[in-house]
């Protein structure tokens, strides 16, 4: 099954229950204008509670349950469109309803929006829209962009949100069958659950791996390469998968305890773990002088950058930016420990060299790979990559699969420059690491 | 998808404050109506109601005249005419797939109230 066709389910299994619920309507649902409102005020509701429960089993950052779907971070991606859409969705429902209450009266408007104090079912409803409103307005930045973990600690205000969502729906909902009612919604319900619980309580006791900081290298002044040693059973892991974090240093100044998502830069073959980390933040900043010896606690892996992570079988291109080299680095210190050929084209896009994290290792990687061609493009001297550009770096560009990881405008451009090269979608692969 | 969410959660709070506006620019309706107010009925007056032109229900001990609601309720009038000039609670207890009214819909119903059902019935 094919990523495209996992996520195509999980929409499906999200309007499963309007579909449902359209078939279960009778004819008087569209014989006036108020009962149109009224339908289609009931049919957002259902539509966006169950967009809403899928957002939250998608949420459960179960390892190894993100690969049919193509890696973690386009699992998210389906999870923030599904968390717009149920937002959308659930704003619209009081609207409707209420404008079509507007039919018999403005009272019965105001009174359908602000119901008596005694409509606890009503109320339940408003204050989970509340509560959305709250903890999704750092994800559409409603109010500037958020900080990560202030982000992350407002989005938890998710769990009671859901809750009182389904208080609403299982007192007032009545489109379908009761029992069909019940089934439907307390199969997603517990499947939300089950996420949240696996994700708030399980994998912090049993999802997370020991491991000692064992060195610290300073790659530029602001990227530091931590390496960590297993202190019990060893993470197994692909090229390109990156890991949750989280370092219980004491004396670090942010973050400590904290977990934060890094790509490891290791091989998947060396007895250590290796992740870079550039200084972006207050938690990635203060890593820059963690101390050796610091317990480190490893989620993963996650991600599916590399279709073949051990191999080159067919021709690539690698496009890096900056930080996003990581990826690229781990898998060609693993193809050149197994001794494959690498038929790759890489650019590395940096703004000047003062920037060109790891470039002694690269190229002396790029060297021993055979095949493997590296061309560094420097920011300040040509500008945004240009089509040009990749055509005299890589000028059989046409017949390889494209790796691209750095910030999104140039993810956004070389995808461009890709796709006008005639490369299908399918053979152009991304990996983002700006969450939001 | 992020200027989509947040244009709609503008327009939300638009909506919102317009309707709580309208409701409190709009005069309230005069409580009875001129009708003859918490008189007692019994079911065979009720009975005499029973036309969507006429239609009055008797539901928990109070009598309704929803003659002015019936076209602004969401279902069509051939669902609410059997029970006109009837016991209705049963009606209003189970709609859609047997569940009770809404908390709204029963305070809006207190606007067309016009009495009580008389002890024993008949």
């Amino acid at each position: 099954m094919s990523a495209r066709t996992a996520h195509r389910l999980v929409w499906l299994a999200a309007l499963l229950p309007s579909l449902i619920f359209l078939a279960h309507l009778d004819a008087s649902a569209v014989t006036s204008t108020s009962a149109l409102l009224n339908t289609a005020g009931r049919l957002t509701g259902v539509a966006g509670l169950s967009m809403l429960l899928l957002a939250a089993i998608l949420s459960a950052r179960v390892p190894g349950f993100d690969q049919p779907f193509g890696g973690l971070t386009r699992l998210w991606r389906t999870h923030h469109l599904l968390g717009a859409w149920s937002l959308i969705l659930l704003l619209l429902h009081p609207v409707l309803l209420a404008l079509s209450a507007a039919g018999a009266s403005i009272e019965s408007a105001a009174a359908t929006l602000l119901p008596p104090i005694s409509d606890l079912a009503s109320w339940s409803g408003w204050a989970a829209l509340i509560l959305m409103m709250i903890f999704l307005a750092p994800s559409f930045s409603f109010f500037g962009r958020p900080r990560y973990e202030r982000w992350k600690k407002i989005h938890r205000l998710a769990g009671p949100a859901v809750a009182l969502a389904l208080v609403h729906d299982f007192w007032l909902s009545r489109g379908l069958p009761t029992w069909l009612d019940i089934v439907l919604w307390s199969a997603l319900a517990l499947l939300a659950v089950g996420a949240v619980g696996w994700r708030f309580v399980f994998s912090r006791r049993i999802g997370r791996l020991a491991y000692t900081v064992s060195e610290v290298t300073a790659v530029a002044n602001n990227v530091v390469e931590l390496s960590l040693e297993p202190r019990g059973r060893k993470l197994r892991h692909e090229a390109g998968n990156f890991v949750y974090l989280t370092l219980e240093d004491p004396s670090l100044a942010a973050g400590r305890g904290e977990e934060h998502p890094y790509t490891l830069s290791s091989s998947p073959d060396e007895g250590q773990l290796r992740v870079a980390i550039k200084s972006l933040g207050d938690a990635s900043r203060a890593a820059q002088t963690v101390q050796p010896g610091t317990t480190a606690r490893v989620e993963g892996p996650y991600g599916r950058f590399f279709v073949t992570p051990d191999r080159v079988s067919e021709p690539e291109l690698w496009v890096a930016g900056g930080i996003g080299v990581t990826p690229f680095l781990a898998r060609m210190r693993h193809l050149l420990h197994r001794g494959e050929t690498a038929d790759v084209c890489m650019i590395f896009c940096v703004q000047d060299p003062a920037r060109e994290i790891f470039a002694t290792e690269l190229h002396n990687l790029a060297d021993q790979l055979e095949g493997f061609r590296l061309n560094i493009h420097y920011f300040y001297r040509e500008g945004p990559l240009s089509g040009s550009y990749l055509d005299e770096a890589c000028p059989d560009i046409s017949r390889r699969s494209v790796y691209i990881c750095g910030p999104e405008p140039l993810n956004a451009l070389v995808q461009q420059h890709a796709a006008a090269a005639g490369i299908a979608a399918s053979r152009i692969h991304t990996e983002e690491f700006e969450l939001l | 998808m992020k200027q989509a969410v947040y244009t709609i959660f503008v327009a939300f709070w638009a909506c919102v404050l317009t309707v709580v506006a309208l409701d409190a620019l709009t005069p309230a309706a005069e409580a009875g109506d001129g009708q003859e107010t918490k008189s007692t009925f019994t079911l065979a007056e009720v009975a005499e109601h029973d036309r969507l032109e006429d239609c009055w229900m008797a539901i928990e001990g109070h009598v309704y005249d929803f003659t002015a609601y019936i076209d602004q309720h969401p279902t069509p009038p051939e669902v609410l005419e059997p029970w006109c000039g009837k016991e209705a609670t049963e009606g209003m207890r189970t709609k859609g797939y047997g569940r009770d009214h809404s908390e709204r819909a029963w305070q809006m119903a207190e606007q067309y109230r016009v009495g009580s059902l008389a002890e024993n019935g008949n």
